[in-house]
């Protein structure tokens, strides 16, 4: 595996695997290390964290175990913002090449839809969707993949142009392949790196999204959220801001890793496909 | 009754608002096991003929017939299930495939897509296609881009006769190649030839080769047939300007030229 | 008979995937002053590296043993100035936003220490010598406004601007159809002639070479082969390779493969 080896050599890739491994183990042993609710009270209120050991973050106003409430938090700021990725992309993708590779009037209509997705500011988008049908887990999966798919779809659409043109899609045509097997059999995977190398970013801003609209208390309100426990901490700023430190902390170090991490990917496939 | 017959192909490109006829009102007739040849400079039609008679563009006016049918009216399902008579090998053997593929999947294509061999019978039929075009099966396994630039051509021609065609559109299908390759990919396509009777339209600048393999000859030039015939007869004698130019330029080994 | 260059156990290595490869290996060979030499060679032969390790163009990443030397200079060579060099690919080696009369005038401003005026003129002048049609509109024409053989016109302009002892082509005309390609030819045997340029001609195609070239050296598989006068190579090669070459040729005085009979046409 000479590519997981280059992987590793680049320090900042290492540093956002660590980090990104870090957090799936916090959100995977969250129901083993803290295995009731979350949300239950575990001892007296706003307790400053280091004082007792069995609540080492202490609690928060209403004196939960803040320390539970971040390992479950992870759960869903990971979730959402890997599953709003997924769905960006994967649509991104599929009308993308569908634009591309098609031409002419399926082309622009889905072109203009993309750009009037692309004209709404995405937080708002997200907002306005989960104010609508309220709020649940998959409604802001839902409502961030709304905003994000765009970007996707257009870089997928710029690749498939060039690729359309390409010999082996020829080839593919001059064998009697189904248009829709050359679209997604033979160009969409060459299409992919250059979209793949946007994931990054997105699940970056996935998860970032999500803690703004649970901050605006519009998540999910039978989940813990970081954005939700900043919301809680808010209230409380001036007696107690560690409630509203520790998982900004936890969400600034989240964002770098996934970051760091893509980063990392892009890079060392870039070094490949330079190689060849 | 001719294998593919030509009449009256025209195709225009637009290029800065001015209209260009990269084919201007070209006809021809290929009969079956026959070579012809198309020649001429770059820019002369012939590649744009290749894929017009493929029908991978579309003419703007002319009349394709192959195998007695209008081959310019079969659509969509109708036109794929035709393709398997009609074949294709491309200039740059690795260009012409996805670049992910093996040899494996690039031959796999053609045998499922027209239901030619079941899925358990089709990994003996593509050792068996290899074979066929001079290479071992074991080859199958590998991804195209790790085999040599004569394997691929190779495998280009096998992916090319898996479905049994009639005729074979040859790009420019040994220019990009070694000459010590070139030989061997020449022999196996005249073999080809002898024992299935396949019709090549060979299209290529190299009148060298041209006249060792072809048995007629078009010289194109700006779109059009400047002169045809037999290919030794035409390329020993030219009578048309650019028969002559291309001729005249073509190198030897005991310069003789000026 | 002296020699522009000399090179003496040249061995280039280049690294590939943690694996080093031989590109050439232990060369000896002298470019004669003002000789028209071909190396020609199939594809992995070394006769690219070859022109490149003369060029001194190498990768970086490659490793060069062995000598190089420049007894017809004296002293080692300028790139651009003492060797011009022209590439298969003109479109790769002309910048497409820089008109190409500035093109052309920087390598002569750059090399030759030319004013901007002098270095346009010299330009115009270089257009009208690879004959240009109408070199006035063309100093100010981008290269995508030329022809494949425009370009590759231009591309040698470039290359002899600075007024260099070697010229070197590699696979300058393979990209071109067989009538600009002999124009081609035509072009680079002229200015070679007319400047008394030194000339290194790359190329796979031995009958081309043996059209240009007084000596043709065979290299295959890093190695130089066979090395001689063209008519001794080409009537009477020494290696079973060379004639092997020779005999793949299909000129057109070849006999056909194709057995006529049984087909009626």
């Amino acid at each position: 595996m000479s590519r997981f080896r280059r992987f590793l050599r680049t320090p900042e890739a290492v540093a956002g695997a660590i980090i990104l491994a870090a957090l799936i183990a916090m959100a995977l042993s969250a129901s083993l290390l803290f295995p009731g609710d979350p949300q239950a009270i575990a001892g007296p209120a706003l307790l400053p964290p280091f004082q007792d050991w069995s609540l080492p973050l202490g609690t928060d106003r209403l004196g939960r175990d803040v320390l539970a409430e971040l390992f479950h938090g992870a759960r869903t700021s990971l979730a959402v913002g890997l599953a709003a990725a997924a769905a960006a992309l994967a649509v991104g993708s599929v009308v993308g090449t569908l634009a591309g590779f098609a031409g002419g009037f399926i082309d622009e209509v889905l072109m203009r839809i993309t750009d009037a997705f692309q004209t709404v500011p995405s937080f708002l988008l997200a907002l306005a969707f989960v104010s609508v049908v309220g709020p649940s887990l998959g409604i802001v999966v839902i409502a961030i993949a709304l905003g994000t798919w765009t970007g996707p779809a257009r870089v997928a659409r710029a690749e498939v142009l060039s690729i359309r043109e390409r010999d082996y899609v020829a080839s593919a045509r001059a064998i009697g392949m189904h248009p829709l097997a050359i679209a997604f059999r033979e160009v969409l995977p060459n299409a992919l790196p250059p979209v793949l190398a946007m994931s990054s970013v997105i699940v970056a801003a996935a998860i970032l999204t999500e803690a703004a609209l649970s901050f605006l208390g519009l998540g999910d309100p039978n989940r813990v959220t970081w954005g939700g426990m900043i919301a809680e901490g808010r209230t409380v700023l001036r007696t107690a801001p560690f409630l509203s430190i520790v998982p900004g902390i936890a969400l600034v170090l989240t964002v770098l890793g996934v970051y760091l991490a893509g980063e990392g990917i892009v890079e060392t496939t870039a070094v490949r496909r330079g190689l060849q | 009754m001719s294998l593919l017959a030509v009449s009256n192909l025209t195709k225009r490109y637009r290029r800065g608002g001015k209209s260009i006829a990269a084919v201007d009102d070209v006809s021809f007739h290929i009969d079956p096991g026959e070579t012809l040849a198309l020649a001429g400079p770059s820019g002369s039609g012939k590649s744009t003929i290749a894929r017009l008679v493929l029908r991978l563009v579309e003419p703007d006016a002319g009349r394709i017939e192959f195998e007695g049918d209008d081959f310019l009216a079969l659509r969509a399902a109708a036109l794929r299930a035709r393709r398997a008579r009609l074949q294709m090998v491309f200039q740059d053997p690795l260009a012409a495939f996805n670049p992910r593929a093996t040899v494996a999947r690039v031959l796999d294509d053609p045998l499922r897509i027209h239901g030619i061999a079941s899925r358990s019978e089709r990994p003996r039929r593509i050792a068996a296609l290899l074979e066929r075009v001079g290479l071992a099966a074991e080859l199958a396994s590998r991804a195209i881009h790790e085999i040599s630039g004569g394997q691929r051509q190779r495998v280009a021609i096998a992916r090319a006769v898996a479905t049994k065609p009639t005729l074979i559109v040859l790009d420019e299908a040994v220019s990009a190649l070694d000459v010590s390759v070139r030989g061997q990919i020449l022999e196996l396509l005249l073999d080809l030839q002898r024992q299935e009777r396949i019709a090549y339209l060979f299209i290529s600048h190299d009148l060298g080769v041209v006249r060792a393999v072809a048995h007629r000859v078009i010289l194109l030039d700006a779109g059009q047939i400047a002169e045809s015939g037999d290919a030794r007869a035409v390329i020993d004698a030219p009578r048309s300007a650019i028969g002559k130019a291309l001729v005249a330029a073509a190198p030897r080994l005991h310069g003789t030229r000026r | 008979m002296t020699a522009l260059t000399s090179i003496r156990d040249l061995t280039v290595t280049y690294r590939r995937d943690g694996t080093a490869v031989a590109a050439l290996k232990n060369i000896g060979l002298d470019v004669v002053t003002g000789e028209r030499l071909a190396v020609i060679g199939e594809s992995g032969s070394g006769k690219s590296t070859l022109a490149l390790a003369i060029a001194g163009l190498l990768p970086a990443a490659s490793r060069i043993d062995g000598r190089i030397e420049w007894p017809g200079l004296g002293r080692a060579p300028l790139g651009g100035r003492d060797i011009g060099f022209v590439f298969q690919d003109p479109s790769a080696s002309l910048d497409p936003v820089m008109p190409i009369g500035k093109q052309i005038a920087e390598v002569a401003r750059t090399h030759l220490g030319l004013t901007w005026p002098q270095a346009y003129a010299k330009a115009k002048n270089l257009l009208e010598r690879v004959r240009l049609p109408d070199p006035d509109s063309a100093l100010l024409a981008f290269p995508h406004q030329l022809s494949g053989g425009q370009k590759q016109r231009v591309a040698i302009a470039a290359a002899i601007a600075a007024g260099p002892k070697l010229l070197i082509a590699d696979e300058a005309t393979s990209a071109l159809d067989t009538i600009v390609q002999a124009e081609i030819v035509a072009l680079i045997r002229r200015l070679v002639a007319e400047d008394g340029m030194t000339l290194l001609f790359i190329s796979h195609d031995i009958a081309l070479a043996a059209e240009l070239a007084e000596r043709i050296a065979v290299f295959r598989h890093g190695q130089l082969v066979e090395l001689g006068a063209t008519a001794r190579i080409v009537d009477a090669p020494a290696q079973p390779y060379t004639r092997a070459l020779l005999d793949a040729h299909i000129g057109l005085d070849a006999e056909p493969l194709l057995n006529r009979s049984g087909l009626a046409t």
